[in-house]
């Protein structure tokens, strides 16, 4: 694969931190899906890209197309460069938010496991 | 642009990554930690880096910690026989200063350095599955990372290991607030290697850590022996103060040193174990895919002689120069296997440095006997931590050993 290259620092306005660590539950979503670009991709690429049409997470990913976890995260990661994949923050991203944790807790409390 | 995927975070890997980086190579550098994980998680080493070592570093644009590392400029050697007698103690001249940067540190700054730089990293634990699809999406995979299942992809070297199980049991402080030696004089920075006679070795860096300026305590113990008393892995206090009544009993002119000295920091310690090996440089995956290995990935070593920084710098060298002189053509087994003989041709000396260190034949104890009176044999000896090949004709057979120290005498 020849990707284009984006430096990261040109998505984030020459901040490269925080950085996207592509945490498991991370989810990613294609925010204009581009018919001509699958062609250019590799396969494994190709089929990331076809399935985050619609929002997913990284775990889910992995476990859809049979595909490491590792090979998962870089080939994510190539396509947020390149500015195909939009990857949501997680809640790693609101660290220092405490109200933003306190709702995270209250929905996992309603959960009934 | 050729790509190229490293796996691991160390001296070896982000080293090849920068310097690839700066030839406009594509790299994609994979590390289990973040830098922010690295620089608040434990000690890995004590890393002292020589002279030879630190050149290459800042041939390249790397050694950003030149105005804060305390710069040793000596190596000293103490010898204890008798249980808290000192039967030697002098010390040699380094042909330049050493430094110990707490990977932490470096590795952390050495990360972001790359990704400001506009290099890719991903922050993943790499196992063989995910390597077993990854490589064939590479020109070249190498893997760096000496710890994790990785290691096992690439096969013991029979004829050039020497040992089945670890050597040493080593336990590791970072401490401050020592005073300097008080027999040195003022403004002193040396290195210090205290051997006690069939119980192991203690040695103090000067170095720098994420607190600033630290002293690195490290002691190996034979196995079974008095210093090997961390198995139990203590709280990071209650290892320092083992250490320090160790000190007291064996060593008692370090314990005078170091009897206030408070850890860096409570991440400051370290225990571990692990065999000296040489493994086989190129690994071959499931998938046929090949990778090729890296730094104590494929020559791991004791750390007594404290080669294993130096050994990872040397081996990004060797390898960058061999990647250059690739130019567009396959990174295939045969080039793979030449890359790493040209590594050995320096290793060897390394391993073979290291594994007479572990246990001293006559003649050696002799060199370190006669170092105590004449001073060229002592720079010497100690110049052979900098450039270990220095001893290839003169310190490993008893013969050539003779005849040197009868030509300086």
């Amino acid at each position: 694969m020849r990707s284009k290259r984006i430096r990261p620092y040109a998505l984030t306005g020459g901040r490269t931190r925080p950085r996207r660590e592509l945490l498991v539950e991370a989810l990613v979503s294609v925010p204009r899906y581009d018919p001509g670009l699958p062609d250019s991709l590799m396969p494994e690429s190709r089929a990331l890209y076809e399935r985050a049409r619609t929002r997913v997470s990284i775990a889910e990913l992995s476990v859809a197309l049979s595909m490491p976890l590792g090979v998962v995260r870089v080939l994510v990661s190539d396509l947020a460069a390149q500015g195909a994949i939009y990857v949501h923050p997680t809640a790693h991203a609101y660290h220092h938010d405490r109200e933003m944790l306190g709702r995270i807790l209250d929905g996992l409390e309603q959960l009934r496991i | 642009m050729r790509k190229i995927l490293i796996v691991g975070s160390g001296q070896s890997g982000l080293q090849l990554a920068l310097t690839l980086q700066q030839h406009g190579y594509d790299i994609t550098m994979m590390s289990a930690r973040t830098a922010e994980e690295i620089r608040g998680g434990r000690v890995m080493s004590t890393q002292c880096m020589f002279d030879k070592a630190l050149s290459i570093e800042r041939s390249h644009g790397l050694n950003l910690w030149d105005d804060v590392a305390p710069a040793m400029t000596h190596q000293g050697l103490s010898l204890s026989v008798e249980r808290g007698e000192r039967a030697l103690n002098w010390l040699g001249e380094w042909p330049g200063p050493a430094q110990s940067i707490d990977q932490r540190v470096k590795m952390a700054t050495w990360l972001e350095l790359f990704e400001q730089r506009g290099g890719r990293v991903v922050i993943h634990g790499v196992t063989t599955a995910d390597l077993n699809a990854l490589a064939g999406m590479y020109d070249l995979t190498v893997v760096a990372a000496g710890k994790g299942e990785l290691v096992q992809l690439f096969d013991r070297d029979d004829e050039r290991s020497v040992h089945t199980r670890p050597a040493r049991a080593l336990s590791v402080s970072y401490v401050d607030r020592v005073p300097k030696r008080p027999e040195r004089p003022e403004g002193s920075v040396d290195v210090w290697v205290n051997i006690v006679a069939g119980v192991g070795e203690n040695i103090n860096i000067p170095g720098y850590t994420v607190t600033g300026e630290c002293e690195i305590f490290y002691l190996s113990g034979i196995p079974g022996g008095p210093f090997d008393a961390f198995s139990d892995r203590p709280g990071p206090e209650e290892q320092w103060q083992r250490h320090l009544r160790l000190l007291e009993t064996y060593l008692p002119w370090e314990y005078e040193r170091y009897r206030d000295a408070k850890l860096t920091d409570a991440r400051g310690t370290l225990v571990g174990g692990y065999t000296p090996m040489v493994r086989r440089p190129v690994g071959e995956l499931p998938s046929g895919h090949i990778v090729l290995g890296m730094a104590d990935v494929v020559v791991a070593n004791d750390p007594v002689t404290g080669q294993g920084a130096n050994n990872a710098c040397r081996c990004a060298q060797y390898y960058l120069e061999g990647i250059l002189a690739r130019g567009n053509e396959p990174f295939d087994r045969e080039w793979m296997q030449q890359t790493f003989e040209a590594y050995w041709t320096h290793a060897q000396w390394v391993t073979k440095f290291t594994n007479t260190m572990l246990d001293p034949p006559e003649h050696v104890q002799a060199v370190l006997g006669v170092a105590q009176t004449n001073q060229a044999v002592a720079d010497r000896f100690a110049g052979g931590f900098n450039d270990p090949s220095d001893l290839a004709d003169w310190f490993f057979e008893p013969e050539k050993c003779q005849q040197y120290l009868a030509s300086v005498s």
